[in-house]
């Protein structure tokens, strides 16, 4: 099989699988105890017209089946429904938020990559150093810590203690800041806690990864051939092991994207960034289940892109990948 | 004559033999002991769970009683109290018990659908296998976090049971898949071979000849599973969508997290309790990986 066949195929497999997830979403819903209508009207006690209402707008007097239909239908086409919670289409309740998680997430992704990557080759590199036990044994904690707890305690020592940096949100709210720049590095004050937090656990993971990943391949005989050529040391570590070592770190980086937007989720509320992940939070506390739908259909869109491009990336970059 | 015995002898020697499961504990175990730090994980563990078992006899007050609300480690309590008053050493010391129960009775489920699923897809191949891991990729795909959420909220259950079915429920797909590759390379070998010839029934090859092969795998990836269901447990629970009425390490985080300016006890010590025993099981479950010489990378 072509590499061209493989993602096309690839690409076609998508399609089940979001349905799949779909019907999942759906039916946790649906199988929920309790009446919908009744959920969607929220705390208030809703008269029998409101319930009324509520069931002849969101269609929950038809069959199960096709309000299924009905709701892929509007999915497909972009529309997540309506929040009545909130009072607004839930598309705009979630696009202005789209832009917080990703700068979160992308800021602590290429941080702890950067950090993961030196400490790892180094450790792998020089085998049973004090570098190599000392950046193991601290990722071996930095994966043992609690993200949400080293989150609070992070908090009172930086925030309540020192006063060093903002509690929560993104950036001060009522101050007339001179120049764009120093708006700017208000915010960053916001996003130095939140990001930190991600980038420990994170970077755990990665360096530990990375790290046998090296282990793995310097004992591959393409690096004793390399090594008999005559190639320096750095040559043989950087051209040679690191990007083969690499391979397996970055799709498993892809994979995790479930993983990583999880973590998000719970330092985004705890800091009160308002991301997509606070919003999830938020949401599912109010059992507002509309919304509710329509972001987990969101994230799972998301993971299930990041998944495929990990796997076309995978078969591009290396060769040896067999296309089942 | 006595050249050729004496290759005879040389080859005897070489032949490999199947050493007796409490040889292999023991090889096992010699491994382990090796570890410095698997020893010291194992050791934590042991604790963990004594101090569970345990609670009720060394606690020193009943969680049920109540003092002075919110004040620091004394003396008397050693870990201070909490926002209603309970002696938080107490509280510390009865988490454990759910939080073990929580990490356990996740495996357990894990396990069961897991190695079901990584057996039957392994063995038999074919559609089966394709379908099976259909489902799997699906499942591993999930953002967890989001969906025990969901399913949380939706459901209403603030039941400690209710979570730890889900997240078995949704925990299973690394074990499926890695049973699966395990069974798919060991019903090729000749031992299987043999078992069939002689009439074996598959599910006698597959639960008396390949599965013990597996356990080691299994038992690993139980291990370094355990934590996280802790975890998310006690991140649940601080969320909001846990059962606010037991007295998880979670659910006194939640608490004191309301409290975070005025009484650091209370989120200081449920916090390191949670970190400490995670801390056992990874630390274990990296020296049993090594001591059993089982790999976990890769999918």
């Amino acid at each position: 099989m072509t590499l061209r066949t493989y993602v096309i195929r690839r690409l076609i497999l998508v399609v089940p699988t979001l349905l799949l997830i779909s019907i999942a979403i759906f039916s946790i819903v649906h199988l929920a105890p309790g009446d919908i209508a009744h959920a969607i009207a929220g705390r208030r006690t809703p008269s029998r017209e409101v319930m009324e209402q509520i069931r002849r707008e969101y269609g929950l007097d038809q069959p199960i089946p096709v309000q299924y239909l009905t709701w892929l239908g509007k999915v497909v086409r972009g529309d997540l429904g309506f929040s009545y919670l909130n009072n607004a289409p839930v598309m705009s309740l979630i696009a202005p938020r789209i832009k917080y998680t990703a700068e979160l997430m992308l800021v602590a992704e290429v941080v702890s990559m950067v950090i993961a990557i030196v400490l790892g080759v180094i450790a792998a590199v020089k085998h049973y150093s004090i570098v190599d036990a000392l950046s193991s044994l601290g990722a071996l904690i930095g994966y043992s810590l609690p993200d949400f707890w080293i989150a609070l305690i992070a908090i009172l020592v930086f925030s309540v203690r020192l006063g060093w940096l903002p509690i929560a949100g993104v950036s001060t709210v009522g101050i007339e800041f001179p120049s764009p720049f120093h708006a700017l590095l208000d915010h960053l004050r916001y996003l130095v806690l939140p990001a930190s937090i991600l980038v420990l656990g994170w970077t755990a993971y990665l360096f530990r990864m990375v790290r046998s990943s090296m282990l793995e391949v310097m004992r591959q005989d393409y690096i004793l051939t390399a090594r008999a050529k005559g190639l320096r040391e750095r040559v043989v570590i950087y051209k040679h092991a690191l990007r083969n070592a690499l391979l397996p770190v970055i799709t498993y980086e892809a994979f995790s994207m479930g993983f990583l937007l999880s973590g998000a989720a719970i330092i985004e509320s705890i800091f009160g960034w308002p991301g997509l992940g606070q919003f999830f939070v938020l949401i599912a506390h109010r059992r507002d289940l509309p919304t509710l739908m329509g972001l987990t259909m969101i994230i799972a869109v998301m993971v299930l892109i990041a998944n495929l491009c990990a796997d076309i990336a995978y078969a591009i970059v290396d060769p040896r990948i067999r296309y089942e | 004559m006595s050249s050729n015995s004496r290759v005879k002898t040389d080859e005897k020697t070489e032949e490999p033999y199947e050493p007796s499961r409490a040889t292999r504990l023991f090889i096992v175990w010699r491994k382990l002991r090796t570890s410095k730090l698997a020893v010291t994980g194992f050791g934590i563990v042991l604790l963990v769970a004594t101090l569970a078992l345990l609670a009720p006899v060394i606690a020193p007050y009943s969680p049920e009683s109540f003092f002075l609300t919110m004040r620091p480690p004394t003396l008397t309590h050693l870990f201070g109290t909490d926002t209603i008053g309970r002696d938080l050493l107490t509280l510390v010391l009865y988490g454990a018990r759910i939080s073990l129960y929580v990490g356990l009775g996740a495996v357990f489920i894990e396990i069961s659908i897991g190695l079901t699923i990584g057996m039957i897809s392994g063995y038999f191949g074919g559609k089966v296998d394709e379908i099976l891991m259909r489902i799997t990729d699906l499942v591993l795909t999930l953002p967890t976090l989001p969906l025990l959420i969901v399913a949380v909220a939706v459901f209403k259950s603030k039941d400690i049971n209710t979570i730890v079915l889900v997240m078995g429920i949704f925990g299973w797909p690394f074990m499926a898949r890695v049973v699966r590759s395990e069974f798919l390379a060991l019903r090729e070998t000749l031992f299987v071979e043999a078992a069939r010839s002689m009439g074996a029934s598959n599910w006698r090859i597959i639960l008396r000849h390949i599965l013990p092969n597996v356990l080691s795998t299994v038992i690993v990836i139980a291990t370094m599973d355990i934590p996280w269901y802790i975890f998310w447990e006690a991140t649940l629970t601080f969320l909001g969508f846990g059962d606010p009425t037991s007295a998880s390490w979670g659910v006194l985080l939640w608490r004191g997290y309301l409290y975070l300016q005025d009484a650091w006890w209370i989120i200081t010590f449920p916090g390191l309790a949670l970190f400490f025993t995670s801390l056992g099981f990874n630390l274990f479950g990296d020296g049993l990986r090594d001591a059993l010489d089982v790999t976990t990378r890769g999918r």
